[in-house]
């Protein structure tokens, strides 16, 4: 599994999860938030801006983001351009790709396993309300290593279904494919149990 | 002396459609035990009474002094457990994490379970690996980290449950060889490979959920195969 | 909240990981691919059948959790903290509530699926909710008027429904296959 994380040393990398959420969060709102004035649109895109070449990714980096982003903003443009006149539109789109971009910097800058020992640290609190946040903690990490087994899996029955030169039938895979992962997770808990995790 | 030694008597193992295994007494001192029998026998069922994975309906067991069904935890750090398929026993995303993750509640220092955890992935040919994700390993690879992770929490017994199973020829021999002759924790080794079977101590043998023979390997393997060979 | 044993655990994680794989280009594909859908959400209805509504919520929630700490495990390799503010986000936190709504009817009381309630709680949970957190948090997110962002997802309503039936028709194949994956102790 490929994170989106891209190692760094800039400020942001170096910035505690923890705060580095609270940063972005406000800035995403504040974004949200500004009126529809062309000028203080264009100030948006260059802070973006600013803040990926802050964060050394540099802006081809938000421009790969952009491009993912495509078909989000010609969803939202389309949806939007028969109701909306055009300079509405214009700054709706912008405030979207903004937000998306500017809190995709957490994203960038903050290795996977780090996020989840922030929500660890997070959810101790928690722990009166009974939530167990160990055992969170070993869901999240447990589903990284899951994943790769249950893809085996999908294509294995990809492979079996083509060798018998069957036409796919919608259900033909989902299902074997439940049945599979569903038996995986009877054993996985018989060794979670023989490894002491109960 | 309670300590290698596996104690069954009169056990009986009853799921809701049919008898796992019937009336079995046994007392086993061996360093090496062999557990064959055809699909179906109750091989796989005994191996999980070791560790209480399946508690017992009716008997008693004693594995090193622990009985399995009243103190469930003491008997999971006392025996380790190979699965035959190693994808089912990994736990976490990398192979260090997932070696550490058998250390996790013995309370011991972060410094000294990343020297315990470096040492054995040396010990296992698996340092170089240390920071990759457990997909991109090969099944052999797999199964020497599970070995790896079982071995560091420091059982007094491992029970195997058809570890070769998954595996090609080549590591299929590295796998026994470490089990058979390198490890010194006793070893039940549940197995469809005869030629591990003789290797081993004493070799038990399961059918229809009794124990129908026991003694030295080279006998109780040939009575086996001779009844395998009728109709 | 409910207390989660060591199996429900294993549950949670493997529907997760469903979950990302059904996002996974060409995967699993329905109809060969000729149909440009995503099946998450159908993995949100499936999730909430058959784990019930504690389970299949918590499951959706450990996937959401791995998406926002930078996986790309949303269709089309979307992920990032960044689709948690986008126009969707509503839809994905509908997910969760809707597959906790799925579970609740389908497993009414804990009891084994029926198709007619399978096909109710897939459409009330896995649609109605979905779209009753999904379009308000769009139309903020967009700035539209909450009327015309409902005229605007209106389009996504044949596919979803077609979802529904699938849904469907997977969990009672399912039921018949293995019916110890619908255990709820």
């Amino acid at each position: 599994m490929i994170s989106l994380y891209r190692p760094g040393t800039s400020l942001l990398h170096r910035m505690p999860a923890g705060p580095k959420l609270v940063v972005v969060a406000g800035l995403a709102t504040a974004i949200s938030l500004l009126p529809a004035n062309p000028l203080l649109l264009a100030a948006v895109l260059v802070a973006v801006a600013g803040c990926y070449l802050l964060a050394g990714t540099g802006i081809a980096e938000a421009g790969r983001q952009l491009w993912r982003l495509r078909w989000v903003l010609l969803v939202v443009s389309l949806s939007q351009v028969f109701f909306l006149p055009v300079l509405a539109v214009a700054a709706n789109v912008i405030r979207v790709g903004a937000v998306v971009l500017v809190a995709n910097l957490i994203t960038l800058t903050t290795r996977t396993d780090r996020l989840i020992d922030a929500l660890e640290r997070a959810l101790r609190p928690l722990r009166k309300l009974g939530v167990n946040s160990d055992r969170v903690a070993l869901m999240l990490s447990m589903t990284i290593t899951t994943i790769p087994v249950i893809a085996g899996f999908a294509a294995r029955i990809r492979e079996a279904q083509r060798a018998r030169g069957v036409t796919v039938s919608p259900f033909a895979a989902v299902v074997p494919l439940l049945v599979m992962a569903l038996k995986h997770a009877d054993d996985l808990a018989d060794a979670l149990v023989a490894r002491g995790a109960d | 002396m309670s300590d290698h030694v596996i104690g069954f008597e009169h056990v009986s193992v009853r799921f809701a459609r049919h008898t796992a295994l019937r009336d079995v007494s046994v007392r086993l001192e061996q360093r090496r035990i062999a557990v064959i029998g055809s699909n179906g026998s109750g091989k796989s069922t005994f191996a999980r009474t070791l560790n209480g994975l399946i508690v017992a309906s009716e008997g008693e067991i004693r594995v090193h002094g622990i009985d399995p069904a009243r103190e469930p935890k003491q008997v999971r750090q006392r025996v380790g457990f190979i699965f035959s398929n190693p994808d089912t026993q990994i736990i976490m995303p990398t192979v260090a994490e997932d070696v550490a993750f058998s250390l996790r509640r013995r309370g011991l220092p972060r410094a000294e379970i990343r020297d315990r955890v470096t040492a054995a992935l040396n010990d296992f040919g698996l340092a170089a690996e240390a920071d990759s994700p457990v997909h991109e390993l090969s099944s052999g690879q797999k199964q020497l980290l599970a070995l790896c992770a079982v071995l560091i929490g420091e059982p007094g017994l491992v029970v195997a449950d058809e570890p070769t199973a998954y595996l090609d020829a080549a590591n299929s021999r590295r796998i026994a060889g470490f089990l058979l002759d390198r490890m010194p924790q006793q070893l039940v080794l549940i197995t469809h490979d005869l030629r591990l079977a003789a290797r081993c101590d004493i070799a038990l043998r399961f059918e229809g959920g009794r124990l129908s023979d026991q003694g030295e390997p080279g006998p109780v393997i040939a009575r086996y195969e001779e009844d395998q060979e009728q109709p | 909240m409910e207390r989660f044993e060591t199996r429900d655990v294993a549950r949670i994680v493997v529907f997760a990981a469903i979950m990302a794989v059904l996002g996974l280009p060409g995967a699993v594909t329905l109809f060969g691919g000729a149909v440009p859908i995503t099946l998450q959400s159908m993995g949100a209805m499936l999730a909430g059948a058959v784990l019930g509504p504690w389970r299949g919520a918590t499951s959706i929630i450990v996937f959401l959790v791995l998406t926002f700490a930078g996986l790309p495990l949303l269709s089309g390799g979307r992920g990032g903290a960044g689709v948690f503010v986008g126009p969707s986000a509503g839809y994905l936190a509908g997910w969760v509530l809707g597959a906790f709504v799925v579970g609740v009817i389908v497993r009414f009381r804990g009891r084994p699926p029926v198709w007619w309630r399978t096909a109710l709680g897939c459409l009330v949970g896995g649609m109605a909710v979905v779209y009753a957190i999904g379009v308000p948090v769009q139309a903020a997110v967009t700035h539209l008027p909450l009327g015309k962002t409902v005229l605007s997802a209106l389009v996504f309503v044949p596919g979803d429904l077609l979802k529904v039936v699938f849904a469907t028709i997977v969990t009672m194949a399912l039921w018949r296959a293995y019916p110890r994956a619908f255990e709820l102790k």
